[in-house]
């Protein structure tokens, strides 16, 4: 492929679409990297609020009244419509960035990796968080081990639910079959799969009781002996913190902030926190060269990692068999699955709800 | 019987639909403004119903085959009144038989002078926003049920706790930051009601014919101190209560804005308002959004560990409440006993802290 501008299909125009992919798309069109080519949503009302962004852009009920071939098709459907809409773009000879969750089920995800290994076209998965500085800065120190080993790591992630759902879809178990751990614990457990692969134990538990799970716990063992605990949940605030105890120091990540990190070193009388900077290409190695990437500027570095895989420039950071690998921990998650105790109902409720969460009739 | 719940997603409604749906009490239709309100009920599989509660006509839709709609909605002071009437024309229009609304004892205001019950005149003077609109609310549905066909029961409780609650959540972060503090060193009586315990109180409300028309004020069985309330926080938390200073009643001044939208949501400044040139309303715009409230802090403050004192306007005025709120007309009329002991409504609030993964070493 040549210089010539990368077009782009967005598929779904709902809150993802709104919040992320289209004003990472407006930015990189004005920097004249890439032209969105066509909106697709099945409810014209949803593709109206981005079509004033992407006026020239064509509107389509459907992926079938497009030409696909050669484009970059962003899938930020609901997760169920996420494999159909994958493999019919990756057939036609599509790029696709697919929004994660990349699937529903392990079982669709693989199809989606297999349509790409037989249309010989990329797949890449929205796992932006990949991209944040502070994120690549905390794999150097898993792997390189600067504070020395791993010992434990706490996780906690969530608070009372603000994400601006346009319909109940995103709740509905029929049409999203996962909550919490579903949503933003494919992050938390991509990340962790990155940083430390897989984990030698698991052990799960949430609230659902018949729909989805709006609190979840997961227990997790590590090769080498480190311990884990995540929380997270769509019902109270939480610390939004990630906290790593190695030998020599400690290390927290807040939740989002993209380019911030907290670092107590042993030895260190106080304790570190400020923003991760690029360094200058000098032999300085403290010479600032500005400020790493923010959170929005990781979303659009993720779309332009893909951009630059289609034209041979850079290899694809996250394709479609990395994101299988947080959807099959996940599965892992909900098949050994466990009601939370939940201290504050009556034995007659508690009763109750060991009940209806293993599917029975109340 | 079929139930509406407003306000579904709140902090009591999340506790009333748990029980109503682990229990099997009603078939209950949960109501609520946003998609995203449905995101920790979405652990049930519910019929619920997403529209604009302040629309009658939005609402009579999702009250439809209701027998009884349960207003447990929360919103700001011009919400509370609006929501009053749109609920109520929508019971009307879906033919519900009654409805029971959580109204508050703040309507007396935080620290109800003695002798306060629920024959106590009402006044829309009150200095909190909150007191006033709930004043207003319980009016407009009195005048509305004196004429309509929906009946119309109404509950007063004061501090309600429990799991989810603030008063238990802010109670603790202030406690483990130090920050805690209580006035008058925390002697005054705190009016609380266990959630559980209120919701006992909406089903008597519900279905005791004697509560139609009627309003009742509710609460727990015991007399408790906020000192006492704070106690048991803290002594889960493993936190000294020493930590926890004794201040004086502080003296709260609104910010300018809050003070003049204050005066112009007045029904009479509303009046006034069409007369007024827009130059002195675009002047006085102006004015607002420069206005400083407080001066810049002293860069040359001694070092220190201790968090300031936090207390609101709200939480100071109920530390200063020496009335308990009686609750005999709640025990004659609808047979209301608290079923939940305080020491227990304490376990089990405590018991849910733990369960968000607060450090409460006090607990096993």
């Amino acid at each position: 492929m040549g210089n010539d501008l990368i077009s782009v299909v967005l598929v779904g125009c709902g809150a993802v679409s709104r919040f992320f992919y289209a004003p990472s798309l407006a930015a990189l069109e004005a920097g004249s990297l890439l032209k969105v080519e066509a909106l697709v949503d099945p409810a014209p009302h949803h593709i109206e609020p981005l079509s004033a962004l992407f006026p020239h852009a064509a509107k389509a009920a459907s992926l079938e009244e497009l030409p696909l071939a050669g484009r970059l098709v962003v899938i930020a459907s609901p997760p169920k419509f996420h494999a159909k809409a994958t493999i019919y773009a990756l057939e036609k000879g599509a790029t696709v960035l697919c929004e994660k969750p990349m699937a529903s089920t392990v079982a669709e995800a693989e199809t989606m990796v297999a349509a790409a290994q037989a249309s010989g076209s990329l797949l890449a998965v929205g796992l932006y968080k990949r991209f944040f500085p502070a994120c690549e800065a905390l794999k150097g120190l898993l792997e390189k081990a600067p504070l020395g080993r791993l010992q434990r790591f706490t996780i906690e992630e969530g608070g009372k639910f603000g994400w601006q759902a346009a319909s109940d879809s995103f709740f509905r178990k029929s049409v999203t079959p996962g909550g919490i751990l579903l949503d933003i614990g494919v992050h938390v457990l991509d990340l962790l799969l990155w940083w430390l692969d897989e984990p030698e134990t698991v052990r799960y538990e949430d609230d659902a009781m018949g729909g989805q799970e709006a609190n979840c716990r997961i227990d997790l063992t590590y090769r080498g002996g480190a311990r884990g605990e995540v929380r997270l949940s769509r019902d109270w605030q939480t610390r939004n913190e990630y906290t790593f105890y190695f030998e020599r120091g400690v290390v927290r990540y807040k939740v989002n902030e993209a380019n911030h990190l907290e670092i107590k070193a042993d030895g260190m009388p106080t304790l570190l926190g400020g923003s991760l900077h690029a360094a200058a290409p000098t032999a300085d190695p403290l010479r600032f060269g500005g400020v790493a990437r923010s959170n929005p500027q990781s979303f659009i570095q993720q779309i332009c990692n893909v951009a630059a895989a289609m034209r041979g420039r850079e290899p694809l950071r996250i394709p479609g068999e990395e994101g299988v690998r947080s959807l099959r921990l996940i599965e892992q998650c909900y098949s050994g699955r466990q009601l939370m105790p939940q201290p504050w109902l009556t034995p007659r409720e508690a009763e109750a709800a060991c009940r209806v969460s293993k599917g029975g009739v109340q | 019987m079929k139930i509406a719940l407003v306000g579904a997603s709140g902090f009591v409604g999340t506790r009333m639909l748990e029980k109503w749906v682990l229990e099997g009490s009603y078939e209950v239709v949960p109501v609520v403004r946003s998609f995203s309100s449905l995101a920790v009920m979405a652990r049930f599989e519910l019929p619920w119903q997403v529209c604009n509660v302040l629309d009658p006509v939005a609402l009579a839709k999702a009250f439809e085959g209701c027998e009884v709609v349960v207003h447990a909605a929360i919103g700001d002071p011009a919400q509370i009144e609006q929501m009053a009437e749109s609920i109520y024309r929508a019971a009307e229009a879906a033919h519900v038989r009654r409805i029971v609304v959580l109204s508050s004892a703040s309507v007396h205001g935080q620290a109800p002078p003695p002798a306060t019950d629920e024959t106590s005149p009402l006044h829309e003077r009150h200095a909190m926003a909150y007191n006033t609109a709930k004043v207003r609310a319980e009016r407009i549905l009195n005048r509305l049920s004196a004429s309509g066909s929906v009946e119309v029961a109404m509950l007063r409780p004061s501090v309600v706790y429990g799991p989810r609650s603030r008063w238990i959540t802010d109670t603790a972060r202030q406690l483990l930051d130090g920050s805690a503090c209580l006035v008058g060193g925390g002697k005054a009586i705190c009016n609380g009601i266990y959630v559980d315990n209120l919701i006992q109180a909406v089903e008597l409300a519900v279905t005791v014919p004697q509560a139609a028309g009627e309003v009742f004020l509710v609460g727990d069985a015991e007399l408790v101190t906020w000192r006492d309330f704070y106690q048991r926080i803290a002594d889960a938390l493993c936190v000294g209560m020493d930590t926890v200073r004794s201040i004086e009643p502080p003296v709260f001044v609104r910010p300018l804005k809050e003070r003049v939208g204050a005066i112009t949501s007045l029904p009479v400044t509303q009046k006034i308002l069409p007369i007024i040139p827009g130059k002195i309303k675009r002047l006085t715009k102006v004015v607002l959004a420069n206005w400083q409230e407080a001066p810049a802090g002293n860069v040359w403050a001694l070092p220190s560990a201790a968090a300031s004192c936090t207390t609101t306007e709200e939480l100071s005025l109920l530390q200063q409440c020496e009335w308990r709120l009686p609750m005999r007309k709640a025990q004659t009329v609808l047979g209301y006993q608290p079923q939940v002991s305080f020491d227990e409504a304490m376990r089990r609030s405590l018991a849910w802290l733990k369960f968000t993964g607060h450090p409460v070493p006090g607990i096993i």
